[in-house]
C-alpha cells in the first residue's frame, strides 16, 4: 500500500494535468490554474519545510566538530536570522532584510562565482593542450571565440567575430539542436515511465 | 618553478590584471555585432506604450554581469514609453529587480503603479508562467509592495498574455527556455532575453527557430547595448577588465602550450 497509493497519485495527477493543458474548456482552464496556482505553490511550501528541517538537523549533528562549528553556526544563524528580518521589518526598499541580502548575500555570492575565473586560469596554463588535431581545432575555436567576446579599442575588427559567430551558427547549433532533442525526447519517455508506474526510484531505494 | 607555484602565478596574474584594469576605468566603445543589434531593433520596433513583462531570471551571484544588461533594456524600455511589468522567477531576481526597475524608473520620471508595476516573486517557475497565461491577477493577486493587483491602474486592461506585447527574460540560467515551452508555444507571447554570455550558445537554436524573437548576451553585449542607445554604463566599464581577462587566458594557454611541446621534444 505504502508503494501503491504514491504510484496512483502520481499517475493521476500526471494524466490530468496532460489533458488539461489541452483543454480550452473555461471549466478545465479553471481547475488548471488552481492547480497551478494554488496547490503547487502549496507542495512547494512543504518541501521547503523538509529543506529546511534537513538542513537544522544535517548541521546540528556536525556542531559536534570543533573544525566545523564556525561555517555551521554562521550557517544556522543566517537560517534563523533572515526570516526573523523578514517578518519584524519586512523585505522590501531599505529593510535590514535588504541590506543583508545587497551587501552580504550578493557579494559573497558574486565572489564564490569569480572564483571560478581562477580556475579557469589555473585550467588554461595546466590542461589545455594541443595534444590531437580534434583538441587542437578546439583550442583555435576557443581562443578565437574568447577574442571575439573582447574588444580593446578594435584591435581584433571584425574577423574574430565573424568567425566566431559562424561557428555558434553551423557547428555549435547542430550539436546543440541534437541535445535538445535528446532532451526532449528522454523527458517524455521518463514521464510516460514515471505515469506508468514503471519507474519507481522516486519511491526511494526499498520500493 | 613545479606545479603549484605556477599555479599561484597564474592566480596572482589574473588578479592584477582584473584589478589594474578595473582601477583604469576605462570604457570602450564595443563593435555593435547582429545579434545585438536585432535585439535592439526588435524592443524598438514595438509600439509605443506596449505593455511588456520584464522577468528577473536570474540569482545574485551573477549580478556583475546580468545588471548591465537589465539596466539597458530597462532604459530603453522606459525611454520608449513602454507599460513595464516585473516579475521574478528566482527568488534572489525580486530584490535586485524591484531595486533596478525603481532607480530606471526614477531616471525617466515614471510612476509607479501607471507606468510601471513590481508583481514580486512566484515559486515554481513553470507553474508561475503558466498560470500568468490564464490570469496575472491570479497568479499575484498583490504586488511587492503589498497592493491588491486588481486595484493597480496599469493592470486594469491587462488580464493576460493576450494584452502582453512581449516578455523579455533576463536570465543567467535555462529559465528563458520554460517562458519559450510554455509561455510562447502555449500562450503565444513573444519571448526575447538579456543571458549571461555563458548562456548565448544555448539560445542559437531558439533564435534560428523563431521561437527566441531576439537575445542580447553578456558584458559585451550589454557595452554593445549602451553603445546603441548612446548611453555610458557599466557594460563599456567592465568591458577592458573582461577582455584583458580574456587576453591574460589566451597568453597562459600558449605558455601552457609551449612548455607542453617543450617538455615533449626533451623527451
Amino acid at each position: 500500500m505504502a508503494r501503491l497509493f504514491p504510484q496512483i497519485i502520481c499517475g493521476f495527477f500526471g494524466v490530468v494535468l496532460f489533458v488539461l493543458y489541452f483543454l480550452k474548456a473555461p471549466s478545465a482552464k479553471s481547475l488548471y490554474l488552481t492547480i497551478t496556482s494554488d496547490y503547487w505553490q502549496i507542495i512547494f511550501a512543504f518541501a521547503l519545510l523538509v529543506g529546511v528541517a534537513s538542513f537544522i538537523r544535517v548541521n546540528i549533528k556536525k556542531l559536534s566538530k570543533l573544525s566545523e562549528s564556525p561555517y555551521v553556526i554562521t550557517g544556522l544563524l543566517g537560517l534563523f536570522a533572515m526570516p526573523v528580518m523578514a517578518l519584524l521589518w519586512g523585505i522590501k526598499g531599505d529593510s535590514p532584510f535588504m541590506w543583508v541580502f545587497e551587501n552580504v548575500q550578493v557579494p559573497l555570492q558574486a565572489t564564490v562565482f569569480a572564483l571560478l575565473a581562477f580556475f579557469v586560469a589555473s585550467a588554461s596554463l595546466r590542461g589545455f593542450k594541443a595534444r590531437s588535431l580534434p583538441a587542437t581545432i578546439l583550442l583555435v575555436s576557443a581562443l578565437i571565440a574568447l577574442l571575439s567576446r573582447s574588444d580593446i579599442f578594435g584591435w581584433f575588427g571584425n574577423s574574430a567575430l565573424e568567425f566566431s559567430e559562424w561557428v555558434r551558427s553551423y557547428p555549435s547549433m547542430s550539436a546543440r539542436r541534437g541535445i535538445l532533442i535528446g532532451i526532449g525526447l528522454g523527458s517524455v519517455t521518463t514521464s510516460l515511465r514515471v505515469i506508468l508506474g514503471i519507474e519507481r526510484t522516486w519511491l526511494g531505494k526499498d520500493r | 618553478m613545479n606545479s603549484r607555484q605556477s599555479r599561484h602565478l597564474a592566480f596572482a596574474g589574473l588578479f592584477i590584471v582584473v584589478t589594474v584594469t578595473m582601477l583604469l576605468n576605462i570604457s570602450i566603445v564595443a563593435t555593435v555585432s547582429n545579434e545585438t543589434k536585432q535585439m535592439f531593433d526588435y524592443l524598438d520596433g514595438l509600439p509605443e506604450r506596449s505593455n511588456i513583462i520584464v522577468s528577473f531570471d536570474h540569482e545574485a551571484s551573477s549580478l556583475p554581469e546580468m545588471k548591465p544588461l537589465g539596466l539597458v533594456i530597462l532604459r530603453h524600455l522606459f525611454a520608449k514609453d513602454h507599460n513595464l511589468i516585473g516579475v521574478a522567477l528566482l527568488a534572489e531576481g525580486t530584490g535586485v529587480g524591484y531595486r533596478l526597475m525603481q532607480e530606471t524608473a526614477k531616471e525617466y520620471n515614471k510612476e509607479y503603479g501607471r507606468d510601471y508595476v513590481f508583481l514580486g516573486f512566484k515559486p515554481q517557475f513553470i507553474a508561475a508562467i503558466l498560470s500568468m497565461g490564464e490570469s496575472i491577477g491570479g497568479t499575484f493577486p498583490e504586488d511587492y509592495l503589498g497592493n491588491t493587483t486588481s486595484e493597480i491602474e496599469l493592470l486594469s486592461d491587462i488580464h493576460n498574455y493576450d494584452d502582453v506585447a512581449a516578455v523579455v527574460s533576463l536570465a543567467d540560467g535555462s529559465l528563458t527556455t520554460h517562458w519559450i515551452e510554455y509561455g510562447n508555444e502555449k500562450y503565444g507571447v513573444q519571448v526575447s532575453a538579456a543571458v549571461a554570455a555563458s548562456m548565448l550558445t544555448t539560445y542559437d537554436p531558439y533564435i534560428s527557430s523563431g521561437q527566441l524573437k531576439a537575445m542580447v548576451g553578456g558584458l559585451r553585449g550589454a557595452a554593445e547595448y549602451e553603445n546603441l542607445l548612446g548611453i555610458g554604463g557599466s557594460g563599456a566599464r567592465s568591458m577592458l577588465a573582461q577582455s584583458s581577462a580574456h587576453l591574460y587566458i589566451i597568453l597562459l594557454i600558449i605558455i601552457g602550450n609551449v612548455t607542453y611541446f617543450r617538455s615533449r621534444k626533451k623527451g
